[in-house]
């Protein structure tokens, strides 16, 4: 089973995870931890370099688990999960890194968090990514019900049984995407690959469709299901807030991918501008009320949903560019807003407030820590250069030749994100220094090395973008290209392949 | 003729990287400075090393046939999706070349006049790093090959704008400012950034793949439907009227004179602002297509020349006289570019950005003099204690009215002239007037500030004359704003329009001949309208002015027609209560309404069933009877 490089990124974490509960010594779990997320890392850089963006699914494994029902434990990545993949591989080591937090508990939990968000991403079986999808959430549960802030438990309640609902309506699309194609072509499976050739509407199908929608649209989260996120981001400890918005709520913009476009390819066209539109509403009012947050984090967790917003949007205006930047500013996305929340967390560990009236003046005293800090903002409100401005461009650019009246009311995130970012920093780092802020310590060497490789990955990622580009763009062409495909060929060709087999 | 070149890059690169290690420098070592001298010399590297392969640029494209004038350098590619392929590159042609010739020129001026403006400064290393860091980005805005990359420029002098004009960042005002030239620039990014979308849809079947850049835009732009291309046009000069101050949006380069002067004069006057006509004379032979948006242009150009002009009458602050004669002249600009005459725009793009860039350091000198003042009521009868000072501004100003033979006249005078053989008459009828305002507010600042006697003695008596790092640099730019007209002597004055024949490869331009006479009449009318507004000015301010509060439409255009609060009161103010009242109101009662909706049904429900569940073993004995019976009847009914 370990010949496979996805499985060690997914099992090892895990592993690792349920032995640091038993090691006995409690910084230990922290060390053992980064070491664990370096090798994920290390991994997952070996496997980006190896990966070939024209030969389709790759480092594929499977082996067969129920098989009277078709399922088998069965991996893979691919053009379309590929970034996503490098995401949760890459940033993980950061949390082990910055923050203090000592428990061998949440150690524990934030590595099973990171095997399950791997493997729901790897998977290329249905089954097994719903068991990883649910399996994502108990970590979360755990670490916001059991570290977070002062209002943690209701905020736990909200965001577990909110996306338990949704997923729970996702098993019934998974049954029935199922038994659609047993009764098409005879067999019982839960392969991806040969699910696709379904291409169902009308009936049953067009709720199994909303199922689907729904259950990521909670996750993402997509207006008005964003409910759960100001509360769960804001009480959840840095890491989680961290891992949440950076990684987890991209693992729904996957699925929707991955899932709803080649199932449901009728609906979803016909779907699409409504949820194109839900999205431009979350970008707009999300962006709106982040101004009145006096709260940074409920700041962040709000600018967070509002660039959710405008990735919804590139995967909904359906062509190559905008889905291209959808895919690539997932990524993008998580060295900016990701990164601000752990910046957010150091300061709340040196000052005991995330108050943004309390603060001032911080560049003075920390000139390190706001040099930093305003790059992973610029690179939040996608300066060009940065990694923001690539996804950010493509998308407006994918959504003008959708609807050019969309297309402009997608560029107004051009003009949201400035208005409560720089509000937000002249009240936190410039004017007069406050009394909180005297307290303040700049970052120390081991902080600023630890997030110098971010800092680094932003300009890389928006100089360089073409080294990211050209290893999704193959199978974004193929991905939109099977989207418009007449339903019928395609089941034509499945079949062809079905039988090869 | 070999067009590709690999030194291009190091025009932009030489300044960025100064940035980087002056950055640097200043990030690690602010709690106890390193010397100034070290901070000065290095900045000046980058500045100086892109003047010098700029005129090597020059020197090439000069040994190149007129009609194939240009070089370029591409990297890598940028990105690649689709049809779209991005390289990152560079491209000169004479349109760049002018531009890169100036700016590195007035750049390199400005900064060695920084030294001694900035001298004993907290942060001085900050301060070169954000200049140096401004002028690559100035460099790439004008050498991008497509206007993607130079979208990066674009952008980047707009985040340098934010950091130099809030660069006393302990001032809530400063910052603000800084704010709101981001968020408006923003807005004007918004209708650069859909251009090119609608641009690029427009013409990808006929681009075919190839590089989205400006050789293959041109070849191709035959292919842009008439809608398109409007569209194209007018979003895009909605970017150029974001980052040049035009109406609607110029109400935040007024509020950028919260920076350091030098700041003022490099970015405010004499460079970035002037990026929007660099555009669209860029795209020249779109808007040459569309005339309907050329109209736009001129018209909105004309009409903020007027009304900044209007409104610098009644200022008293020197900076913001200074700020709004910018907003004015960019609107000159524009109404070159607008009517079709490319090069007359451009050629007042150049003049203006010597002796605007004079005028804004002259300025400086005078607030450097006074320790800080800047009301120029305080001022008076300075040419006693600053005669250089005096000199060098006295110039700026005629240049600025357009008195021959100083820079101002002839470019201003070419625009004007070219809207009027174009048979836009209304145009030049207000650019005249204009002209005659202009006259008027730049020489009451030259008598109020410099002529009378001293009506604030305790500053009067402190002023003296800047060190020589600040009057060389004075010097150096009064001679250009005297000569720099002459590079595009007209053939009314026997000269061969060197600047238009040299700017021609790049633009698209109809030259419209009219005759002799009417060239002769119409300059001689404009002398006169400028020499009489310099009469009034002088009648009016030059012996004992009276400052007395301003009536009715004075008072009006003192405080700039009220068109800050306006936005105000209807956008900023708003937005902020619809911020405020999502996260207080809506987000709680109507959006998660279903959510809490179904907690508390859950809240009833188990409320409900409680009753049920008592806990008393009684109760449940009566459950346990109640079903057993119901069983027993069940079963004896079916047996």
């Amino acid at each position: 089973m370990f010949e496979s490089a996805l499985t060690v990124m997914i099992f090892l974490p895990i592993v690792a995870g349920a032995l640091i509960l038993l090691c006995p010594a409690k910084g230990a779990a922290r060390i053992i931890g980064f070491f664990v997320s370096l090798i994920v890392l290390m991994i997952g850089v070996q496997l980006f370099i190896d990966f070939d963006g024209q030969a389709g699914m790759q480092f594929v494994y499977s082996t067969p688990w129920i098989s009277s029902l078709g399922i088998s434990f069965g991996l893979g990545v691919d053009g379309i999960s590929l970034l996503v993949l490098l995401t949760s591989a890459v940033l993980f080591p950061l949390v082990f890194c910055v923050l203090k937090e000592q428990s061998r508990n949440f150690y524990a939990n934030l590595l099973l968090c990171q095997g399950a968000m791997i493997g729901a991403i790897c998977a290329t079986d249905l089954v097994v990514f719903y068991i990883f999808w649910e399996l994502m959430l108990v970590p979360i549960f755990f670490t916001i019900g059991l570290y977070g802030g002062p209002g943690r438990l209701p905020a736990t309640l909200k965001i577990t049984i909110y996306t338990i609902a949704g997923s729970l309506l996702m098993l019934v699309g998974i049954i029935y995407v199922a038994s659609c194609y047993h009764q098409q072509f005879g067999v019982w499976t839960f392969n991806m690959a040969r699910l696709s050739a379904l291409s169902l509407s009308g009936g049953f199908a067009g709720w199994a469709f909303l199922m689907f929608m729904i259950a990521f649209a909670i996750k993402i989260p997509i207006f008005p299901f964003h409910t759960w996120l100001p509360d769960a981001y804001t009480e959840a400890p840095p890491a989680t807030s961290f891992v949440l918005s950076a990684i987890m709520a991209k693992i729904g913009v996957y699925g929707m991918i991955r899932f709803v476009l080649p199932f449901f390819a009728p609906e979803f066209i016909s779907w699409a501008t409504f949820f194109l539109f839900l999205g431009i509403i979350g970008m707009i009012y999300c962006g709106i009320a982040a101004i009145g947050q006096k709260d940074i984090k409920r700041m962040l967790a709000f600018s967070s949903a509002s660039h959710m917003g405008v990735i919804a949007i590139g995967v909904c205006a359906m062509n190559v560019q905008s889905l291209t930047g959808s895919l690539f500013q997932i990524a993008a996305h998580a060295t900016s807003t990701g990164v601000l929340f752990l910046f957010v967390g150091l300061m709340e560990e040196r000052l005991k407030t995330r108050n943004i009236d309390a603060l001032g003046g911080l560049a003075y005293r920390a000139p390190i820590f706001a040099t930093f800090f305003a790059v992973a903002m610029l690179a939040s409100v996608g300066l060009p250069g940065t990694s923001g401005f690539i996804g950010e461009f493509l998308i407006i650019l994918g959504t003008v030749k959708y609807s050019m009246f969309l297309g402009l009311l997608t560029g107004f995130t051009l003009i949201v994100g400035v208005c409560y970012m720089l509000w937000m920093f002249q009240r936190v780092f410039y004017e007069k220094e406050s009394e909180t802020t005297t307290r303040f310590t700049d970052l120390t060497a081991g902080e600023a090395f630890s997030f110098l490789p971010v800092m680094i990955l932003i300009f890389v990622m928006g100089i360089f973008p073409q080294l990211f580009i050209s290893k999704i763009e193959p199978a974004v062409q193929q991905q939109i290209a099977q989207l418009y495909a007449p339903a019928q060929q395609q089941v034509v060709t499945n079949e062809i392949s079905v039988t090869d087999k | 003729m070999e067009h590709t070149v690999n030194y291009l890059v190091c025009i932009p690169l030489l300044p960025l990287a100064g940035a980087f290690v002056l950055g640097m420098m200043h990030m690690f070592t602010c709690k106890n400075p390193l010397p100034e001298k070290l901070y000065s010399f290095l900045a000046m590297l980058g500045p100086l090393g892109s003047l010098i392969f700029t005129l090597i640029v020059f020197a090439t494209l000069r040994e190149m046939p007129a009609e194939s004038r240009y070089l370029t350098q591409d990297l890598f590619t940028w990105f690649s999706v689709g049809d779209l392929h991005v390289d990152m590159g560079f491209f000169a042609d004479p349109l760049s070349t002018l531009f890169l010739l100036f700016v590195t020129f007035i750049g390199s001026l400005i900064h060695i006049y920084s030294i001694g403006y900035m001298a004993g400064e907290e942060n001085f290393g900050k301060y070169f790093a954000y200049f140096n860091l401004f002028l690559g980005s100035m460099l790439i805005l004008v050498l991008g090959n497509g206007p993607v990359v130079m979208f990066i420029g674009w952008e980047a002098v707009g985040l340098c704008s934010y950091l130099l004009i809030s660069f006393y960042t302990k001032e809530r005002d400063n910052v603000l400012a800084g704010n709101k030239a981001f968020i408006v620039n923003r807005v004007g990014d918004l209708g650069f950034v859909l251009g090119v979308a609608v641009l690029f849809w427009g013409l990808h079947s006929a681009l075919g793949g190839a590089g989205f850049d400006y050789l293959n835009i041109k070849a191709s732009a035959s292919s842009l439907t008439g809608g398109a291309g409007l569209a194209v046009c007018l979003l895009l000069f909605l970017g150029a009227t974001g980052k040049s101050a035009q109406i609607p949006l110029y109400v935040w380069l007024p509020d950028a004179m919260a920076g350091p002067t030098p700041v003022s004069a490099l970015i405010h006057a004499a460079t970035m602002v002037t990026a929007g006509v660099y555009m669209v004379a860029r795209f020249s032979f779109l808007y040459a297509s569309f005339p309907l948006a050329g109209d736009v242009v001129a018209w909105v150009g004309i009409l903020t020349a007027l009304l900044a002009a209007i409104i610098g009458c009644f200022q008293r602050d020197i900076k913001k006289i200074l700020a709004y004669s910018t907003v004015s002249q960019l609107g000159y600009m524009f109404a070159g570019v607008g009517v079709a005459a490319y090069s007359a725009g451009i050629f007042h793009v150049f003049t203006h950005s010597f002796f605007k860039a004079l005028l804004f350091l002259g300025a400086g000198s005078v607030i450097y003099g006074l320790h800080h003042e800047q009301d120029i009521w305080k001022m008076g009868g300075l040419k006693k204690k600053m005669p250089l000072t005096w000199i060098v501004m006295v110039i700026g100003a005629l240049a600025l009215a357009g008195f021959p033979p100083f820079a101002g006249f002839f470019s201003k005078d070419e625009i004007l002239f070219m809207a009027l053989a174009k048979g836009h008459w209304m145009i030049w009828l207000i650019g005249v007037g204009v002209a005659g305002l202009t006259a008027f507010y730049s020489f009451r600042l030259i008598f109020l500030v410099f002529h009378g006697e001293p009506r604030d003695q305790k500053s009067y008596e402190k002023a003296h004359e800047p060190p020589p790092v600040m009057t060389i640099p004075l010097i150096i730019l009064a001679v250009g704003a005297t000569f720099a007209g002459f590079f595009n002597l007209p053939s009314f004055f026997a000269g061969d329009s060197m600047v238009s024949t040299w700017l021609a490869p790049s633009l698209l331009e109809h030259h419209s001949e009219a005759s002799r006479v009417t060239e002769g009449v119409a300059m001689v009318l404009s002398i006169a309208v400028v020499l009489l507004g310099i009469f009034y000015a002088w009648k009016t301010f030059a012996f004992k002015p009276q400052d007395k509060p301003l009536t009715g439409f004075a008072k009006w255009a003192e405080d700039k027609f009220y068109v800050d609060e306006f936005y105000n009161a209807f956008i900023v103010q708003p937005w902020i209560a619809f911020g405020r009242t999502i996260s207080n109101f809506i987000e709680p009662n109507i959006v998660d309404f279903p959510i809490k909706g179904t907690a508390w049904l859950y809240g009833v429900l188990g409320m409900l069933f409680k009753v049920f569940q008592a806990g008393y073993v009684r109760v449940y004995a009566i459950y346990m009877v109640i079903g057993l019976s119901l069983m027993s009847i069940f079963l004896s009914q079916s047996l």
